[in-house]
């Protein structure tokens, strides 16, 4: 799978030099960040079994340090990476809080305690007119070397791949192991004489600092930002992106933020034709409770676990033709 | 004391609204560990099919109708085909009450398009009382009266029914209950779908309080209920009402004097249960 | 075919451990069966399969000549069998008039009747009827829990260790209830205390690792020393 990952990257990092356009550049951009979004709420789903409902608060604290230091001071290189260093620390602090008040108590509690914390964030962001302009949100620039979209696209692939890279190291480390476990049987984990609760904290604090570098890079690209980063909707696409992508995979994410971006692009241009597209995610909503019902793997997983009968089935032919 | 009554009505008025939402959420979670996500999706549509039906009727009363009956039939729909299938497997289950919030509420802007309607009560509960120099406004007092009466209904079949004694009996053990040959699934079915109507009845009653509603108002109150469900305690019906009334009154005064707070209050509230008494600030289960 | 309840090679999964293996007994009506074995042999969990509450996973399971392995446990209870289960299974927070109306299915002169005899049987819970369930000693809630699988009329009583956590004393008055009760109902016991075992049994199975391993009458058991050291560690 790596190696498809690689192979693709390469084929992205190739195409700005063969092609120019600057639709499907700012369309790629977006899906690497959502990307990156989506594979660190993958650690909390789909690695650690943890589910979170206010995912949004750590890409909002992202986009917004970032907007503020860039409007605020200067949009150059310094101050760019103090809000990177700022991001960082304030994501950190926030999901060590929220995962040291709610992951010792039943999964319940994270889901609403997250969801109601980032209601919060949103309406702090709404409140505190000053630094945010409130709903209306503004606009900023950006360092200089972020103006050129391609390089801003190149940089947003790289962190992909590390990201990606980063992750697949990570799950497979013996902490990760230690965290599927507790996916697959907490208390048997706790009875092992592993501390479920530092490691579920560990995760969230690893997936809530990525979420936040997803918002810095978000608002980068759009060179503005608003209210929106902290609402519903961000969480909802990190949900169906992992979710329909297949969870507990990282590809998976990178597929549904592919899959879902794409398919939100090309049905909000169809939205002149019919007034239901502009209500497109209404589609994924039902595919999304379709893919939680019958196929909880989502695609990669349902591929896989496909191809996996297939090649099973091919081995046991293959020897009943050498005993016949 | 003008104020104060007034700030004290607007509490209680929206701590019912909150009780309403709160109530069902807490008794389904009791009974089957189900936290249902969508369940201010079932809320919105209360408030949108009520106002539907009262604009076209002309009549609140049958728009109220119409919407507890939206909030039954969407509560028996969804615990057939989205609760039961996932039943027993609760990160699916959360995951799958979230898409359906998702899909109940964009079926709402497919329906009733993407913008806010405006709601007014009708004739008979608009203006206010004039007592002693306090100017009472008919339609909160309205909305605490029906609150208060669902509530002392709710509680008379707790206590007084047979299949009240159950749900009571199946909140503290469940397995107990079925060894004892009671088909628990369809006593849980009762309960969802009086969840649900309880619900959409909070939604209807909030579109003349607040002037206007959108599709977006199921999950803010949401959130409120789900604040209330924990400082109440999950599964302890008596202590929704009180919490609900609790972050009402909070929600009410400090939206007066530290508006930008009043979220934020409650949101501590939560946190300090959370951290030292996670079963709810009043009493056990039950 | 007077066997009330039969299992054969009845298996049990719970999540990824096997717990039952192979569990095959017969109950006779009117008598006492008893399942004796150490713990964590599975006399608990072969009572949970026969409710329902942990459905078998391979083999059958009859009841009054009519397969139940796979029905849902509300199902199974109806059919005539009371559960009094290891931790009792009171309602917390209900009364004792309360624990014994959730447990009545119809009421009729029989559950009145039969009521009017359990509590005759249990003055006690006459006494606390107005008293919370988890107010209740250890002994008045084994008491209010078997009169709760009586009170309908069951034909079948699982009742799983009674004596356990009990003052020698008071297992000694549950001892003599469930002696009275024995020519109304058929019992199957699950209990460590030999004695009391020995006392109210009238045949008995020897559960280990999760499968019947031998049986008889219980006065063949009260005379195999190495029986009883090899199964149950008493000398």
């Amino acid at each position: 799978m790596t190696a498809v990952i690689l192979v693709a990257a390469a084929f992205l990092v190739l195409l700005p030099f063969v092609y120019e356009s600057r639709n499907l550049f700012i369309l790629l951009t977006q899906i690497f960040v959502f990307s990156i979004f989506a594979m660190s709420y993958d650690l909390l789903l789909g690695f650690t079994g943890i589910v979170s409902f206010g995912h949004a608060m750590f890409f909002g604290i992202g986009a917004y340090s970032m907007g503020i230091f860039m409007k605020k001071f200067e949009p150059t290189m310094g101050y760019f990476l103090l809000a990177v260093l700022v991001v960082i620390i304030l994501t950190a602090v926030v999901s060590f809080i929220v995962g040291l008040l709610t992951l010792r108590l039943k999964s319940h509690f994270y889901a609403m305690l997250t969801l109601a914390l980032s209601g919060l964030f949103l309406v702090l962001a709404e409140k505190w007119r000053t630094m945010t302009h409130g709903n209306d949100g503004f606009t900023f620039r950006v360092p200089e070397q972020f103006i050129d979209r391609t390089h801003f696209y190149l940089l947003c692939l790289v962190l992909v791949v590390a990201v990606f890279l980063l992750l697949k190291r990570f799950t497979n480390s013996p902490l990760g192991r230690v965290l599927q476990a507790i996916r697959e049987n907490e208390q048997r984990t706790e009875s092992l004489g592993y501390q479920v609760l530092h490691y579920k904290i560990a995760a969230s604090v690893v997936s809530g600092i990525l979420a936040g570098i997803a918002g810095i890079l978000y608002a980068i690209s759009l060179r503005f930002v608003n209210t929106s980063v902290f609402s519903m909707d961000i969480t909802l696409d990190a949900l169906l992106m992992t979710i329909i992508g297949g969870v507990g995979t990282l590809v998976g994410a990178i597929i549904g933020a592919g899959l879902i971006e794409f398919a939100h692009d090309w049905l909000t241009a169809l939205a002149k034709e019919h007034v239901i597209f502009e209500r497109w995610i209404i589609f994924f909503g039902i595919i999304y409770i379709v893919v939680v019902m019958f196929f909880p793997k989502g695609i990669v997983g349902t591929l896989s676990s496909l191809s996996w009968k297939r090649k099973k089935q091919q081995a046991v032919k293959k020897e009943e033709k050498a005993a016949g | 004391m003008d104020l104060f009554i007034n700030l004290t009505l607007n509490g209680l008025a929206t701590g019912m609204l909150i009780f309403l939402l709160a109530a069902g959420l807490t008794l389904i979670f009791g009974l089957m560990d189900v936290l249902n996500f969508a369940h201010g999706g079932l809320f919105a549509w209360g408030a949108y099919s009520g106002l539907w039906i009262y604009s076209e009727t002309n009549s609140f009363f049958i728009g109220i109708i119409g919407a507890v009956i939206t909030g039954f039939v969407l509560g028996i729909l969804t615990e057939k085909w989205i609760i039961k299938p996932v039943y027993g497997n609760h990160v699916q289950q959360i995951l799958i009450t979230l898409g359906l919030m998702l899909v109940l509420s964009e079926m709402l802007k497919v329906i009733w398009g993407p913008n806010q309607m405006m709601a007014s009560p009708p004739d008979y509960l608009k203006g206010s009382w004039e007592l002693g120099g306090i100017i009472i406004i008919k339609y909160r007092v309205f909305i605490i009266l029906v609150g208060l009466l669902i509530f002392a209904g709710v509680q008379y079949v707790l206590k007084k029914t047979k299949i009240g004694l159950v749900v009571r009996a199946g909140v503290m053990n469940k397995e107990m209950v079925q060894a004892l040959g009671i088909n628990i699934q369809k006593v849980f079915m009762y309960v969802f779908m009086m969840g649900a109507g309880m619900a959409a009845l909070g939604g209807v009653l909030l579109g003349p309080y607040s002037g206007v509603i959108h599709a977006g108002m199921g999950m803010e109150f949401a959130i409120l209920a789900f604040i209330v469900v924990v400082i109440g305690g999950m599964g302890n019906f008596k202590g929704s009402v009180l919490a609900a009334i609790l972050v009402g009154l909070s929600g009410s005064f400090m939206a007066y004097y530290v508006p930008d707070l009043s979220l934020a209050v409650n949101m501590l509230l939560m946190a300090i249960v959370l951290i030292i008494r996670p079963q709810g600030l009043f009493g056990a289960k039950g | 075919m007077n066997d009330l309840l039969k299992l054969e090679h009845v298996e049990t999964h719970i999540g990824q451990y096997h717990i039952l293996q192979g569990v095959s007994f017969e109950v006779q009506k009117g008598k006492v069966t008893v399942l004796l074995g150490r713990n964590g042999a599975g006399k608990t969990t072969t009572l949970r399969t026969i409710m329902g509450l942990n459905p078998a996973s391979k083999g059958i399971i009859t009841f009054k000549d009519e397969p139940v392995q796979s029905l849902p446990t509300y199902t199974i209870a109806k059919k005539g069998i009371g559960y009094v289960p290891e931790d009792q299974g009171i309602f917390a927070g209900l009364t004792v008039e309360e624990n014994m109306k959730v447990a009545i299915q119809t009421e009729n002169e029989q559950t009145a009747e039969r009521m009017e005899y359990i509590l005759n049987l249990f003055p006690d819970l006459k006494k606390f009827w107005k008293k919370q369930g988890g107010n209740l000693s250890g002994g008045q809630k084994q008491m209010l829990s078997i009169a709760r699988a009586y009170v309908n009329e069951n034909e079948l009583l699982l009742i799983d260790e009674p004596s356990k956590g009990l003052a020698p004393i008071v297992v000694e008055k549950v001892m003599e209830s469930i002696l009275q009760m024995k020519d109304q109902t058929t019992i199957v016991l699950v209990e460590q205390n030999f004695m009391m075992a020995s006392t109210i049994g009238d045949c008995f199975y020897i559960i280990d690792d999760g499968r019947t391993v031998s049986h008889g009458t219980m006065q063949q058991l009260k005379e195999d020393e190495e029986m009883k050291r090899k199964y149950l560690g008493i000398a």
